[in-house]
């Protein structure tokens, strides 16, 4: 079906790497960390510090490494713009001139470093949803969540909508596929005309739909409801996730680099 | 289970979430730099949040913003991955509030979402942009030009369902 967008979930590729192995929660740490210490970045030390650490997390997962640049294109208008932006209105020693143009030597120092910044940005978290699947990250989060119980935040009923979510999406994508096809064997145009045209040509689609997702939703319901769940209290897991002496060092290099490139930023005799 | 949400709720949840991601692969029209139009895929969380009250909305745009997140991710700053994921649609579980009036909860509700855009492409402008252009104009502008133009058509749809379903579908429960 032409209209549908190329859907991935997650883009996970199974393996058995040491990065593989981590626990989500490592994982997630790690990158969260990651993302915060990569703001402090000021210099072409500190940034030399960041690419090294993703290069090595990066050999260590054995994933292609074209794949770590998939999400690129949305982010490339974005890039050029950074890029161009920086190059022309930082002021500065000229580097040279383009009309009224004035690019200089900083403004390609910090275009530089702008660029590398999206760049490891969307390295990183390609490399975390490459290397975990879904579920392992829903439960991640879970695990992350869950002492933000105590301010109300409801971390076991988010990963139990987010797990029923992703159980039923591809079930739903072929429902609706299957629908769409039997409105257009009765003559329904999904392609063609205005906007307006067209959302009205969605209901016949969305009502079906709805209709269905409700009937599966309740059905589910009764199903766990006559199976006794009640929620995340007391409830147990068959997988436990289990943090060893790989997260531990993992977790002990993060800190090193994050201590290193924060340290580059203050320290005074750059 | 603790503080109301019943077991029918939650599920509930997740087959709309569920749906809404589906929907949210069918493109009716793609702005030029990411945004894209996709008719309804609001819809299923804002009628969620009409049937279920806020906070089973608000946690089901949560969800559904990490989902978003897994298929289709756009990082470019730590705060932006809050403000424009699971924040922008955690803020669509608003309408709840407003179940009485549903087209109004619908405005409101969107109107939310294009909040936590804004102050996002804010963040970026502030974290990538040298001085001199003004953060709070450019984002209102790039967001309001996919974001407007879906928030009317999520109107006319769940009008639309609204009256096709002669108000079963926006009646509250539980």
């Amino acid at each position: 079906m032409s209209m549908f967008r190329d859907i991935t979930i997650g883009q996970y590729l199974s393996g058995s790497s040491v990065v593989h192995r981590l626990d989500p929660r490592t994982k997630i740490t790690i990158v969260g960390v990651f993302m915060v210490v990569l703001f402090t970045a000021a210099s072409a030390t500190a940034y030399g510090v960041l690419i090294a650490f993703t290069a090595l997390a990066v050999a260590l997962a054995h994933v292609p490494t074209g794949m770590l640049f998939r999400g690129l294109r949305p982010i490339l208008f974005l890039l050029l713009l950074t890029f161009v932006l920086q190059l022309f209105l930082t002021r500065g020693r000229v580097l040279f001139e383009l009309g009224p143009l004035v690019a200089t030597w900083e403004g390609l120092r910090l275009g530089v470093f702008m660029v590398l910044r999206l760049l490891l940005l969307l390295v990183v978290a390609s490399l975390l949803t490459l290397t975990t699947s879904p579920v392992s990250l829903t439960d991640g989060l879970e695990a992350i969540l869950a002492p933000f119980g105590v301010v109300g935040v409801p971390a076991h009923e988010l990963a139990m909508m987010m797990t029923i979510a992703l159980r039923f999406i591809p079930t739903l994508m072929e429902e609706a596929d299957k629908i769409m096809k039997a409105q257009m064997a009765r003559g329904a145009d999904f392609e063609t005309g205005n906007p307006l045209r067209r959302v009205r040509s969605l209901v016949p689609l969305l009502v079906p739909l709805f209709v269905s997702a409700f009937r599966r939703a309740d059905e589910l319901a009764t199903a766990m409801e006559s199976r006794c769940y009640r929620g995340g209290t007391k409830r147990t897991r068959l997988n436990r996730l289990k943090a060893g002496a790989l997260d531990a060092l993992a977790a002990a290099a993060t800190a090193v680099m994050a201590l290193v490139v924060i340290g580059l930023r203050w320290w005074p005799f750059r | 289970m603790r503080k109301g949400i019943t077991v029918h709720a939650l599920v509930e949840a997740a087959v709309l979430v569920a749906l809404a991601t589906v929907l949210s692969v069918i493109v009716v029209y793609r702005a030029p730099q990411g945004g894209s139009v996709t008719p309804a895929s609001m819809v299923p969380l804002l009628v969620l949040a009409l049937r279920r009250g806020p906070r089973v909305g608000v946690m089901a745009g949560v969800v559904y913003g990490f989902l978003q997140l897994l298929i289709e991710p756009m990082v470019v700053h730590w705060a932006q991955l809050v403000l424009d994921y699971p924040l922008a649609f955690g803020l669509l579980g608003l309408a709840g509030f407003l179940g009485r009036q549903p087209y109004v909860a619908v405005v409101v509700a969107i109107a939310g979402r294009l909040a936590s855009h804004v102050v996002s492409g804010v963040v970026f402008f502030a974290a990538y942009a040298p001085p001199g252009v003004d953060p709070w104009v450019y984002s209102l502008v790039y967001n309001s030009t996919y974001l407007v133009p879906e928030m009317a058509l999520s109107l006319v749809v769940v009008f639309l369902l609204n009256a096709g379903t002669r108000g079963q579908i926006l009646r509250k429960v539980g």
